[in-house]
């Protein structure tokens, strides 16, 4: 690879994808799979498949009590089958034709840039519709900042869960982070202690009927450590990992081997699936969980994510 | 006496030929035996029984209690085991609706008037399912010396006939208070054969509704235990503190069974913690002895941050000196009062830092170890929690001594659940509300609080009876608040009916008592001239992932005097610990996993633990919030 000592990335404008290169990382962003398809770090993928913005959470007992699952069902919906109905990209900020065919045949095996930037826009399965963008600036150490952005639409019943999900290859053998103790949720987070925590594994807390869990509220950063690729030709089993920074405000994440929907469909804890993936998902609203009661009584006001009000979050994953 | 099947079917009848209740006190042989906590007036009849299942009345095997009745179709059961769990009945979780909904039309006898007696419906339900429980023992020589020897069932769920020898002994309904009878008369030397019929479902079924695992069989320790000539049938020790707060008031009556109105002497003595003598005093042994009002300068209170206890200890002693029974029993010295619409702990404020607790163990249900009480004191000093509430029926005797030890407030419940007859679909709909105001349903809940009362009333660390939980209110659970009045002025009064139905507020508790209401509507009532102290008598629903906004009520402490804390729902999911049927692996089952219906599913699963005992993720948010205000 060429000219890497100058910290620059190196774009690669593809048919169907755009490359983005430097020493040490690899990153491909499809435009027909509408988002980040691959992340390679030291030559290690972290990618099952493209991370896309999420609006469910696995229906928690006092949801179901309160009606909130059919209130927001649309959200569900959405959440499975979004669609990217736009790409941009700007080079050193500055906003470039989509290179795709033939636009991209003016461009060469040498392409370099500070910062790259690609946004993808998708829009909701709600009705009415509205739109989210997630874009991605990459420079030349491989940092990645990702900036997500909701847009508040009027009618629109409130968001169980706002966030950015990764689904990685194979099952983390669990994490590390520097945010509060245990599983906390804004309304359920004063008994949490700030500190460094390491998780074994990926656990599922074992609530009898699996829901929504594992949340970690106000994080600095969370590094997910992996020992297995889907890669048949690396028979390496030594740890590796990645990180994800703060980017401003600190955020929520969770770190499952499950979906929401795969959550969602068992009635016990030993029906789903065995772990293979890592579901790290990064949040930027993150709704109460609520306790008065479990048959009727919402969470608390001041715990909802309202759907109407624009919603934004930033991170980083690190480069190398 | 010839027993009657019909009882089953009548509220009228409750106990036959069971011994009054009375104090849960030990009595021990020597010093020896007491230091080893080991008495020889006891001997366990926990263990291996004969068992015979039936699926309904009709079918049960009449007459196996006879001597030469042909068991050899017998199967085996363990005592203390539920039936349910031992794999003859079917398990079964529900919470209000009553466990035949949707399979048998029932009305409790009298609620829909005067001529409606119910004939038959237990008696012959197809529903009733039958356990014979049957096994021999030789009396322990120490036992065959007393002058009488009782039988002690801690919990049989839910109505029981004895027999010993062939010979009807008793019959007993209340699951969760012990029945007590008198074998004497029908023992032998050599072999005695012991009988138990178990039934499913009587009455008392109406009125134990507790949203629960709906078990049965005997699921508590069973016991004989030895009398001697001279016997403390009952103690009465009230520990409680004059105006200073400091002056410890002590009295003391002991009610004697005497054979042939047998002499001699009881000595009572009081020791502190460190063995320094407080008190000692000799009496003549009479029918009652008491001891009233003796005042001790600067006691050392009993209070959750200190649970301080002194040793009383009464020896029993003969004519000619020698000792009969030796009774111990540790109390503190503290006072529970009402002041200014407050209620105050030795003039402290009280606020309730309380869990709701459930006995349950994933593996054998209801049947619980003293390791799983003590795992669960230290889980509630772990996370600052003071308070429980026995939810809803009395506990084993136990938990109640090791709440002493452990400075838990406890807010005692008796074994009262109706909400079936009143609660429907979540709307108030009391048209045949049991017991309400009916006289035949009157005594059988009355006789539930005394029996709360008279095994627990020597136990500081009851601060409060509690009538029930959710059987609205009438005529029949004022008596019973009428009942505690007349025997216990040291303790306050709760009920939850309270709010369902203002017609009763004056006459049966002490508290305003709801759950789960909001924080707002908390500050609501406080805000508006309030008659009384409020309790969450159940908040915080912790069901699956919850426990969110406590906040709000934490903040309620500080803000208004009159609010007093309350009791999470509660502490420890029920779920069966049972086998994957597919991959073998250990899981926990719930309602509705037992293609048991009509079933409330996850319901039971609401505690601050998993059924396992290992802690949810919300007991961190429950140690912080507790430990605002440590009192």
């Amino acid at each position: 690879m060429a000219n890497t000592s100058t910290k620059q990335v190196q774009i690669i404008y593809g048919d169907a994808t755009l490359g983005l290169r430097g020493e040490g990382f690899g990153y491909i962003f499809s435009y027909e799979r509408g988002g980040m398809e691959s992340l390679v770090q030291h030559g290690k993928e972290w990618l099952y498949r493209t991370p896309k913005p999420t609006f469910w959470r696995a229906t928690t007992d006092n949801d179901r009590g309160n009606g909130f699952s059919v209130k927001s069902a649309q959200w569900l919906g959405t959440d499975m089958f979004l669609k990217c109905t736009k790409v941009d990209v700007a080079v050193n900020g500055n906003a470039i034709e989509l290179p795709i065919s033939p636009e991209n045949n003016k461009y060469s095996n040498h392409e370099f840039a500070d910062n790259v930037t690609i946004t993808f826009t998708y829009e909701t399965l709600t009705v009415p519709a509205t739109t989210v963008t997630a874009a991605y600036t990459v420079n030349g150490t491989g940092e990645i900042k990702v900036s997500v952005d909701y847009h508040g639409k009027a009618g629109l019943p409130e968001l169980p869960a706002f966030g950015l999900r990764f689904i990685m290859p194979t099952a983390a053998k669990g994490f590390n982070y520097d945010g509060l103790s245990g599983e906390t949720y804004p309304d359920r987070m004063a008994g949490g202690e700030t500190g460094h925590y390491t998780v074994d594994g990926l656990p599922v807390t074992k609530y009898l009927v699996p829901q929504e869990c594992g949340m970690h509220m106000q994080t600095k950063q969370v590094t997910v450590i992996r020992n297995r690729t889907l890669d048949n030709t690396d028979h390496d089993n030594h740890d590796f990992n990645l990180t994800f920074l703060q980017a401003g405000q600190s955020f929520a994440f969770s770190c499952l081997p499950y979906t929401a929907e795969e959550l969602e469909n068992a009635t016990h804890i030993e029906e789903l699936p065995a772990p293979r993936r890592t579901v790290l998902t990064v949040f930027g609203a993150v709704r109460g969980v609520g306790g008065i009661d479990s048959w009727g009584a919402d969470v608390e006001q001041q715990y909802h994510i309202s759907a109407e009000e624009d919603h934004s979050f930033s991170f980083a994953i690190k480069g190398v | 006496m010839k027993p009657e099947l019909g009882w089953l079917d009548d509220p009228q009848t409750f106990r036959v030929n069971q011994l009054p209740a009375h104090s849960d006190h030990r009595f021990y042989q020597s010093d020896t035996d007491l230091a080893t906590g080991q008495s020889r007036f006891t001997q366990s009849l926990d263990g291996t029984w004969q068992f015979k299942f039936a699926k309904q009345p009709s079918e049960r095997p009449v007459g196996f209690y006879e001597p030469d009745y042909d068991r050899s179709d017998f199967d085996t059961i363990t005592v203390p085991e539920h039936i349910e769990i031992a794999g003859y009945g079917r398990l079964k979780y529900i919470n209000t609706t009553y466990p035949w909904e949707g399979k048998i039309y029932r009305r409790p006898a009298y609620a829909l008037g005067q001529d409606q007696k119910g004939d038959g419906m237990f008696s012959d339900g197809e529903d009733n399912y039958v356990g014979a429980y049957l096994r021999t023992f030789t009396l322990n020589p120490e036992l065959r010396k007393q002058q009488r020897v009782v039988v002690q069932f801690d919990g049989v769920e839910q109505a029981m006939y004895l027999w010993l020898n062939g010979q009807f002994v008793g019959y007993a309904e209340d699951s969760f208070s012990q029945s007590e009878f008198d074998l004497t008369p029908y023992l032998r030397d050599g072999e005695n054969l012991i009988a138990v019929e178990v039934f499913k479902r009587s009455t008392a079924a109406f009125i134990e509704d507790q949203d629960m695992f709906r078990f049965s069989g005997i699921f508590r320790s069973v016991r004989l235990v030895g009398q001697p000539a001279i016997h403390v049938q009952d103690m009465r020790i009230i520990g409680n503190l004059a105006d200073d707060m400091t002056t410890g008031d002590f009295s003391l009556k002991l009610q004697l069974n005497r054979h042939d109105n047998a002499n001699g002497n009881v000595k009572v003595a009081i020791t502190d913690a460190d063995g320094n003598s407080l008190f000692d005093t000799t009496e003549a042994v009479n029918d009652d002895v008491e001891i009233s009002h003796k005042m001790f300068k600067n006691v050392h209170l009993w209070q959750h941050t200190d649970p301080y206890l002194y040793q009383l200890k009464v020896t029993v002693l003969d004519e000619q000196g020698a000792v009969v029974e030796i009774v111990p029993y540790q109390f503190g010295f503290r006072r529970v009062e009402m002041k200014n619409k407050i209620m105050l702990l030795n003039g402290k404020r009280i606020i309730l830092n309380g869990v709701n607790r459930h006995e349950w163990d994933a593996k054998s249900g209801r049947v619980i170890s003293i390791d799983d009480m003590k795992q669960d004191l230290k889980t509630f000093k772990e996370n600052n929690i003071n308070a429980v509430r026995t939810c809803h029926y009395p506990n084993r005797i136990e938990w109640y001594y090791l709440c002493d030890k452990a400075g838990i407030y406890m807010m005692a419940e008796n074994n009262l659940e109706s909400h079936g007859t009143w609660q429907k679909m979540g709307a108030v709909e009391p048209s045949y509300n049991v017991p309400g105001s009916l006289p035949e349903w009157r005594e059988a809940v009355v006789d539930r609080a005394r029996s709360n009362y008279e095994v627990f009333k020597n136990h500081t660390a009851i601060l409060f009876w509690s009538l029930g939980n959710e059987s609205y209110a009438g005529d029949d659970i004022a008596a019973m608040n009428v009942f505690y009045k007349d025997h216990d002025d040291t303790r306050l009064v709760h009920y939850e009916g309270v709010c369902r139905n203002r017609k009763y507020e004056d006459q049966i508790s002490d508290m305003e008592s709801m759950m789960y209401d909001p924080p707002k509507e908390i500050a609501k009532y406080l805000d508006n001239d309030p008659k009384k102290p409020f309790v969450d008598c159940e908040f915080m629903h912790d069901m699956g992932n919850s426990l969110g906004g406590m906040s709000s009520y934490d903040a309620l402490i500080d803000k208004y005097p009159m609010y007093q804390g309350g009791f999470i729902w509660d502490f420890i999911d029920q779920a069966i610990e049972t086998k994957d049927e597919v991959t073998g692996q250990t899981v926990l089952r719930y309602g509705g996993d037992f293609d048991d219906r009509h079933s409330d599913y996850e319901f039971s699963g609401d505690g601050l633990m998993f059924a396992d005992r290992t802690p949810k993720p919300a007991l961190q948010e429950v140690k912080y919030y507790y430990g605002k205000h440590i009192n």
